[in-house]
Parts: C-alpha cells; sequence; structure tokens
C-alpha cells in the first residue's frame, strides 16, 4: 500500500475506501462544486496557465536547471498533492491518479462509485490528440459538472449509464489496450475512471517524460511464467511503457520490471496463461516502488 | 532534452545531452485566435505528432459568451523537451503556421 492508502485507505487500499466516493464527506457540497466547476471549464489550460509566474511549458528543460529545476519539482509536486484547504482548482491542485487492473475498476463501478454515473469524452485526447473518445467514467458530483460542458459531451448518445454498462465499457477499453486509472479530484475525493494512452494523458505525461508522480504505477506488477510462454509475441503490441520484449534466442518475451506500471492489459493477449498481475508488495525487488 | 517519451532520463545517452533546446512556434495569424483558422477544424499537427508535443487549448482571457463553451482557440507547443525534430508537424501544417528550430 501506497502512501495514499495510510492516509486515505482507513486500512484498505485508498480507492477501496467507501468514505472517499462522498462528497459530501469530505468538504461542503457548494465548495466542492465550484472547485470542480473552476477546473472542468479550464481543464485544456492547466499546463498553460502561469502561477507565480510558472506554467508548464517547457518543463522538461526547466526541470533540467540546476537548483530552479529542484524548485521546480518541489512546487508541481506540491501542488499536485495539495490536501490545503483553499487549493486551486485552474491548476488542478490535489487531482491525482493510479493504475488499477480491471477487476479493481468494475468493483469500483458495481460497488462504490456514486451515482450518476456518465461516460464523456477523454479530455486529455482532445487537447493532446484532437480526438474525441468517449472513454471516460465520471461519477457523483462531478457528472453534473461536466454533462455541462458541451465539449466533452457526445450528442448522439446516452450520457448517463448504469453500473453494468459502465462494467462492460470499462472491460472493452481495457481489452483495447487502454490503461484503467483511478483519480483522486482532489484528493481524497474519488469521482473518475479512464481509461488511459500515452502520451496523451496529461499524467501519464507528467510521470512517464517528468517523473512527477501525477500517476502512480498500480498496487500490482506483472509476472511471467517463462516456461509457460510461447513466444507468440502477442502481449508487446499491448504494453504502452515498453516493459515486454520479445528475444528471439530464447524465443520468449523478457519484462523490464521498473516499466511496469501493473496496468495488468497485457493479460488480455495471453493464450497460454503466461502473464499474471501479483501484488507488487509481494515482489521483493518491487515492493513499494509506486 | 533529456527525457524519452517512455520514461528515464537519457541525457547519459550520447549525442542527446550535449543537443540544443528544441524551438516550436505557431504562428497565430495562420491558426488561432490572432486572425488564423480555427485549430479545432484542423488538429493535424496534434495527430502527426508522435510524442504529442502540442495542446490545443482555449485561450486564457479571452472574451466568451459562455465559460461553459468557449470558441477562442489556440495551439501551444507545451513539450518541446520531447520533440523528436521529425519535422511531420511543419510539412503536414496546411496553413504553414509551425516552425521547429534548434
Ligand atoms: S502473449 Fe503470452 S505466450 Fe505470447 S509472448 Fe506474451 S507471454 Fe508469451
Ligand atoms: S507489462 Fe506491465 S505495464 Fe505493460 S501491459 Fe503488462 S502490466 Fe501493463
Ligand atoms: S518535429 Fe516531430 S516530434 Fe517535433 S513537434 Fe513536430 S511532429 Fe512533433
Ligand atoms: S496543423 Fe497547423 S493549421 Fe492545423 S491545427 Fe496545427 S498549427 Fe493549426
Amino acid at each position: 500500500m501506497c502512501q495514499w492508502c495510510m492516509k486515505h485507505g482507513a486500512g484498505k487500499k485508498w480507492y477501496l475506501n467507501s468514505k472517499n466516493y462522498f462528497a459530501d464527506q469530505i468538504a461542503p457540497e457548494n465548495e466542492m462544486r465550484e472547485y470542480l466547476e473552476e477546473q472542468w471549464k479550464n481543464m485544456e489550460n492547466l499546463f498553460i496557465r502561469k502561477i507565480k509566474g510558472f506554467s508548464s511549458v517547457g518543463l522538461g528543460y526547466k526541470m533540467k536547471m540546476p537548483i530552479i529545476g529542484r524548485v521546480l519539482r518541489a512546487a508541481a509536486e506540491g501542488m499536485i498533492h495539495s490536501e490545503k484547504q483553499h487549493r486551486n482548482p485552474v491548476r488542478a491542485d490535489g487531482h491525482f491518479g493510479q493504475a488499477i487492473p480491471l477487476e479493481e475498476a468494475k468493483l469500483i463501478m458495481s460497488e462504490l462509485a456514486a451515482e450518476p454515473i456518465i461516460e464523456n469524452y477523454c479530455l486529455c485526447r482532445y487537447m493532446q490528440r484532437g480526438t474525441k473518445e468517449c472513454c471516460c467514467i465520471n461519477f457523483g458530483v462531478l457528472s453534473e459538472i461536466i454533462e455541462k460542458i458541451p465539449r466533452y459531451i457526445p450528442k448522439d448518445r446516452v450520457v448517463r449509464i448504469d453500473r453494468e454498462t459502465a462494467m462492460e465499457r470499462l472491460e472493452e477499453h481495457n481489452k483495447k489496450g487502454y490503461i484503467a486509472s483511478v483519480w483522486f479530484q482532489p484528493v481524497p475525493y474519488i469521482n473518475a475512471i479512464c481509461s488511459c494512452e500515452s502520451p496523451e494523458c496529461g499524467g501519464l505525461r507528467l510521470r512517464t517524460s517528468f517523473d512527477l508522480n501525477a500517476f502512480y504505477k498500480a498496487e500490482y506488477i506483472i509476472q511471467l511464467d517463462q516456461d509457460k510462454c510461447q513466444g507468440c509475441k502477442q502481449c508487446v503490441s499491448m504494453c504502452q511503457f515498453g516493459a515486454l520484449r520479445y528475444i528471439p534466442s530464447q524465443k520468449r518475451v523478457i519484462v523490464d520490471y521498473d516499466k511496469c506500471f501493473g496496468c495488468g492489459v497485457c493479460r488480455h493477449a495471453c493464450n497460454n496463461d503466461a502473464l499474471k498481475l501479483i501484488p507488487r508488495e509481494e515482489f521483493p525487488g518491487w515492493d513499494g516502488t509506486y | 532534452m533529456g527525457w524519452n517519451i517512455l520514461g528515464g532520463d537519457m541525457s547519459k545517452a550520447k549525442g542527446r545531452s550535449k543537443m540544443k533546446k528544441t524551438k516550436i512556434k505557431i504562428d497565430y495569424t495562420k491558426c488561432g485566435d490572432k486572425g488564423g483558422i480555427d485549430p479545432r477544424e484542423c488538429t493535424i499537427c496534434l495527430k502527426v505528432c508522435d510524442p504529442c508535443v502540442f495542446l490545443m487549448h482555449s485561450v486564457i482571457g479571452a472574451e466568451e459568451e459562455d465559460p461553459n463553451d468557449p470558441q477562442v482557440w489556440r495551439i501551444t507547443a507545451v513539450w518541446p523537451s520531447v520533440c523528436m525534430r521529425c519535422m511531420a508537424c511543419v510539412e503536414a501544417c496546411p496553413e504553414q503556421a509551425i516552425t521547429v528550430k534548434w
């Protein structure tokens, strides 16, 4: 379990603690609404907005600068993980997520997510790839806010969905190779399960390109049964992080555990039962590496 | 420079560490809010750029009738450090609005 489980998990993983799904138990409802409205109206501006003279444009170069780079990193992570009372919604303070396997995404949809549940266009894919793809599941107070923002709402389909449909949709996305992820927004309120693609996803961008913890690796990590692997290579194209590679000399795949996010989507491709997810804490070398 | 799109510090990789910063500019008189076309009608640079250097966003401070439905948009090259210098964007932009230099 990660630091957020310790803080907000009540003995469980943070995203399995039912209390985190009720906005009114976390903050007065009007405050929560105001924050989320401001955040979502402005979401595509998140990375270009200057706050205290600093925007994320060219972040990679800025973080390479001595001293300033370190100050920036600390400031950025401070904002991402902020639990202060007056957080800045246009910087999405306190908004970050974690990869989860499909099984847990479905569990959240069946038992924990607050209603109403909606499926809307992925804003990351829109702002970074210009594509509208309906694959983000939001729930509770946030649904009612997103429904009012035309660019995220498909006109040709039902936006509010039931728990069953949400679970089916998550499975569809996951089997395509999109990673299920669950989000604090703002911490400790949980109101979204996304089906992410890298490098479009804003959270994954901050993590994979700049090593900022806006997106944590899952509580799990992949385990390959070398004897069962037939070397069919099917799994390799499923992994968004390049953690799997086929080596001709051994006629099987090898795993780069450092790159594995534990999303589990590679499992869908394997017909030989060679890939399993195991809890990260049971993998000696990778315990605690979220 | 220095950061691989898939993660990891590439600065030790030979050659890459000595590379100059990549500078990417969009001419907003050709595409964007200074008289150019509406990028939402095009989105080609977003599609051709493998590492997703570009961001399409509403313009901060623009006058909008409905803040939930902004109509003034532009493109910013938000992550130049992951640019691969492939020039796909420069070649594909129908308005010749993009320059990539280093
Ligand atoms: S899909 Fe399964 S059998 Fe095929 S290469 Fe991957 S692990 Fe091996
Ligand atoms: S190897 Fe790890 S990161 Fe890659 S698809 Fe499998 S579980 Fe996900
Ligand atoms: S040169 Fe290539 S990598 Fe760089 S911004 Fe243009 S399309 Fe993207
Ligand atoms: S390709 Fe050129 S015209 Fe099209 S959105 Fe990008 S900058 Fe604008």
